[in-house]
């Protein structure tokens, strides 16, 4: 049985972000923070939409690195923690919809 | 022109149009202390062009039409913004207007592909070498050491893109050269990070590098997501395109031999 995320996840809107040099520059107006995403980073903010669960992300980084689903868990969640640390995510109540 | 106006009900107004980076303002003010003093103070960048900036000066009496889409406040001076009407209220003195020109033409940079810049600007061979850091990196050093006359400014450079060429022009702003820069522009050879060392030697920067090294020192004070995306766009498209450097730096003329032709 597969259990209901109680979260998505989007990208803060009060962010700058942009893609150089394959490097996901993203940029804090509020305090002049330059945050660097590595690889795996970038992978996952690019499929940050507030429509995804940790599970829905882990699933398309296990997809795209083949790497098995548990590692990917653990390593989505990981990241996803440092980001919203970091205030670059903020998660948002789960609906069957998403945010639409 | 740079001439007295039609009266107003605030007084004599007069006007003084400047162009920086081929950006045109209008200044209109009663204040005839202020006048002399930006008049004096931008003499260098006196230029008529069509459709400038007005902006007004302690003129209560201008009505904006629409609210302000930018408003900054420095000590006092406030800076409000719109399509049609710049206004700086409560600016005394010439260094307090200054201030409220750098903030708003690092508003307006962002509609022409451009922006503000901490960094020391000098032409050698046609071509602009800017030379950024934080105050005492070295900034007004490079421009002492190099040739008079080369010095665009020694403070504040102004980076646009025009017709895909990346340029730099001179501004007023002063730094310890007390002087205004020079109103002329040059395609830009590099942007090099200044770091003082035991001896000169230049290293290339990969364009995440250079998005580092520009980030401190860009002047912009909004702290709106949409301008700030705005700015990255632009700041993304300008680090993709010029040439970066770190330049270790020993404080002495022969710095100019290791930097690229």
């Amino acid at each position: 049985m597969t259990t209901k995320p109680s979260v998505f996840w989007q990208k803060n809107p009060a962010l700058a972000w942009r893609e150089i040099d394959e490097v996901t520059v993203i940029i804090s107006p509020s305090d002049s923070v330059m945050h660097e995403l590595n690889d795996t980073g970038s992978f996952l903010w690019k499929n940050i939409d507030g429509h995804r669960s940790a599970a829905d992300l882990a699933g398309l980084l296990a997809e795209s690195y083949e790497v098995g689903p548990d590692v990917a868990l653990t390593d989505t969640q990981a990241l996803l923690e440092e980001m919203s640390l970091r205030k670059l995510v903020i998660p948002v109540p789960a609906t069957d919809g998403g945010l639409g | 022109m740079n001439a007295p106006d039609a009266n107003s009900a605030g007084g004599r107004q007069q006007q003084f149009e400047l162009s920086i980076g081929c950006v045109p303002i209008r200044l209109q003010m009663a204040d005839e202390r202020l006048y002399n003093a930006a008049s004096a103070r931008y003499g260098a960048f006196t230029g008529t062009a069509a459709q400038p900036i007005p902006i007004t000066l302690n003129d209560f009496s201008a009505a904006e039409s629409q609210p302000p889409e930018f408003v900054y406040e420095f000590e006092g001076a406030v800076l409000r913004t719109g399509p049609n009407l710049t206004r700086f209220d409560g600016v005394r003195n010439e260094y307090a207007l200054d201030s409220l020109l750098r903030v708003l033409l690092s508003w307006k940079l962002t509609g022409h592909t451009g922006f503000l810049l901490h960094a020391a600007t000098v032409i050698r061979k046609g071509k602009a070498y800017v030379f950024t850091g934080r105050s005492g990196a070295g900034k007004s050093t490079v421009a002492s050491l190099s040739p008079r006359g080369s010095v665009l400014t020694d403070e504040i450079s102004l980076l646009r893109c025009q017709s895909g060429v990346w340029r730099a022009y001179g501004t007023p702003f002063w730094g310890e050269f007390r002087a205004a820069g020079s109103n002329t522009s040059a395609p830009v050879r590099g942007i090099f990070r200044l770091v003082q060392a035991a001896e000169n030697r230049v290293m290339a920067l990969r364009p995440v590098e250079l998005l580092r090294a520009l980030l401190p020192n860009v002047l912009f004070f909004s702290p709106e997501a949409e301008a700030n995306r705005r700015l990255l766009k632009i700041l993304g498209q300008a680090v993709e395109t010029i040439s970066g450097y770190e330049l270790a730096f020993r404080k002495d003329r022969a710095f100019w031999e290791v930097l690229p032709e």
